[in-house]
């Protein structure tokens, strides 16, 4: 097994989280979601899932809450009160509004809804995204063969999320991945995902030492960074779910070293 | 546990001895400076400080015509190793990837393995210690063991960029090199696996144009007997020997000291008198 910074029982917890997201994505009806991309809005960098009608089975996703509970529970036997404090106040409504909201990553909505309800501030939102997951997982795979590229600064094609890993690929393509909804798209070896950038000069990349298969690439025009993982060389080929975990101590040196997720001059602006 | 082999497609290979320069670059092997061979290949074979070697054969096949074919040479782990068998320190043993490595506190240079090595991959590399002494230890491919264990494939595979190189699991692999050898039975008929079963079969396999011995390769190699005789037999024999005299000489002491206190007890009752 690769060497983490993370520890062997949370790496197991979230495997065993990446394993119950596909099942639930498998007992998802595909026709409940449908993708109707338009291509002008594509080139504009709107998300596929912003595209598409989903019929969400509020039924199924409190019964995946609950299973969800179930695996954290059994992790860490403290949890259940805390847990079940949410689940006391989960109405088919509060579902509702947490799908909303987990969609557009409303983390203010999230913190005063634990506030309100007396809970720890990590719950909702891990649960919400947890069990929105699936969703944005098959909308991905439906649409996977529309994704040609991203467009600078506009994060996942799919669901939106800041770019932040890349993976290179046979021939040394350079495929970006999305760890919320495993989509993937090609681009350029000297190009800034966040702004656009592809002056080599203004694009640098820092190593580690000892690791011959993460880089952090870093962009001095935004100040953006991703992280790089050369998965040619590995025997079994990680999920991209895991690669982003495994490899979350190149976040904390390219924060360390400035550098952030996302273009800092279009935010600032 | 998921048996993994590299795959060696020797005729998808160029030459271009990237293999070569990733594993140096990996196990930070030295230079190893050589007069010109007569031909393009850069080493006669492989040596301490240069674990595979890339092998540029001039070939007549049977239509008269010259075939130039390439073979990347390193170490093959062999399921049966005869360098295991004959270490007398267990200083070679299998990691649990299958991988035959050198433990080198525990070598102490005595070429056993050199010697009996059916392939020739292992060498002796002298060193000197602080205080002016030589002393050897025994240095061959790892097939990256440091690697594997990090989930990793070995060096000279991650760099191949013709794909003559994999590393995968071994029934896909040996699989693939059938299937390659058949497809290419036109234009080389002496094509074969080479994946050698007097050795209990290999962790790495080749895919060859020609016939092993165009290559230098033994066409059936064998874990020699007479190694199989010193570790299966003598030696375990011995130990029971040793054991058996070292129980002999404990037990003469035992009883000796017991009929002696009997006697020295007799003569103090005075029992005997004479």
């Amino acid at each position: 097994m690769m060497k983490s910074v993370v520890s062997k029982e949370y790496q197991e917890l979230q495997k065993r989280i990446v394993q119950l997201q596909e099942q639930w994505k498998q007992s998802i009806n595909p026709e409940t979601i449908r993708p109707s991309l338009d291509k002008a809005a594509m080139a504009a960098g709107m998300p596929a899932v912003s595209q598409t009608a989903i019929d969400f089975d509020i039924s199924l996703f409190l019964q995946w809450i609950a299973e969800l509970n179930q695996t954290l529970i059994a992790n860490n036997p403290d949890l259940e009160p805390k847990l079940a404090a949410v689940v006391d106040v989960l109405t088919e409504e509060t579902v509702i509004r947490w799908i909303e909201e987990a969609y557009s990553f409303n983390q203010i909505y999230f913190e005063k809804f634990a506030d309100e309800h007396g809970v720890d501030q990590w719950i909702p939102p891990f649960l919400a995204e947890t069990a929105l997951r699936p969703y944005l997982q098959l909308t991905a795979e439906k649409v996977q063969p529309a994704i040609t590229h991203g467009v600078p600064g506009a994060g996942c094609p799919v669901c939106g999320e800041p770019v932040r890993l890349a993976a290179l690929e046979e021939e040394g393509k350079k495929v970006v991945h999305c760890p919320r909804c495993l989509a993937h798209w090609h681009a350029r070896r000297l190009e800034c995902s966040h702004c656009g950038n592809t002056d080599h000069e203004k694009i640098h990349f820092l190593t580690i030492e000892g690791d011959p298969v993460s880089q952090i690439q870093v962009c001095e025009e935004c100040n953006g960074y991703i992280k790089i993982i050369d998965t040619r060389q590995y025997i079994e080929k990680p999920s991209a779910a895991l690669m982003d975990l495994n490899s979350i101590h190149l976040d904390f040196v390219a924060q360390e070293h400035g550098y952030s997720s996302m273009d800092e001059k279009k935010q600032n602006s | 546990m998921t048996k993994y082999i590299k795959y060696v497609d020797v005729t998808k290979c160029d030459g271009c001895r990237a293999c070569m320069v990733a594993c140096k670059n990996w196990n930070d092997l030295p230079a190893d400076p050589q007069d010109f061979q007569g031909s393009v290949q850069s080493h006669p074979k492989v040596s301490a400080d240069t674990w595979n070697v890339m092998q540029y054969i001039e070939h007549e096949n049977g239509k008269g015509d010259l075939e130039y074919l390439f073979r990347h040479s390193a170490c093959f782990h062999c399921t049966d190793a005869a360098c295991e068998k004959v270490c007398p320190e267990n200083a070679i043993s299998y990691s649990k990837y299958g991988t035959v490595v050198i433990d080198q506190d525990k070598c102490v240079g005595c070429g056993y393995c050199v010697q009996n090595c059916p392939f020739e991959v292992i060498s002796l590399k002298e060193y000197v210690d602080k205080n002016g002494d030589k002393y050897r230890k025994s240095q061959k491919c790892t097939m990256c063991t440091d690697r594997l264990e990090e989930g990793l494939q070995p060096a000279c595979v991650t760099t191949c960029h013709t794909g003559s190189l994999e590393f995968g699991e071994e029934s896909a692999m040996i699989k693939k090199a059938e299937q390659r050898v058949k497809e290419m039975k036109d234009r080389f008929p002496n094509a074969q696996v080479y994946n050698p079963q007097g050795v209990g079969g290999t962790h790495t396999i080749y895919v060859l144009a020609e016939k092993p011995s165009v290559y230098g390769l033994p066409e059936n190699p064998k874990v020699p007997t007479s190694a199989v005789i010193w570790k299966d037999y003598a030696q375990p024999i011995g130990k029971m020997m040793i054991g058996a005299t070292t129980m002999a000489v404990v037990g003469a002491f035992v009883t000796n000291n017991i009929i002696s206190k009997r006697k020295a007890l007799k003569e103090d009752r005075g029992e005997d008198h004479e």
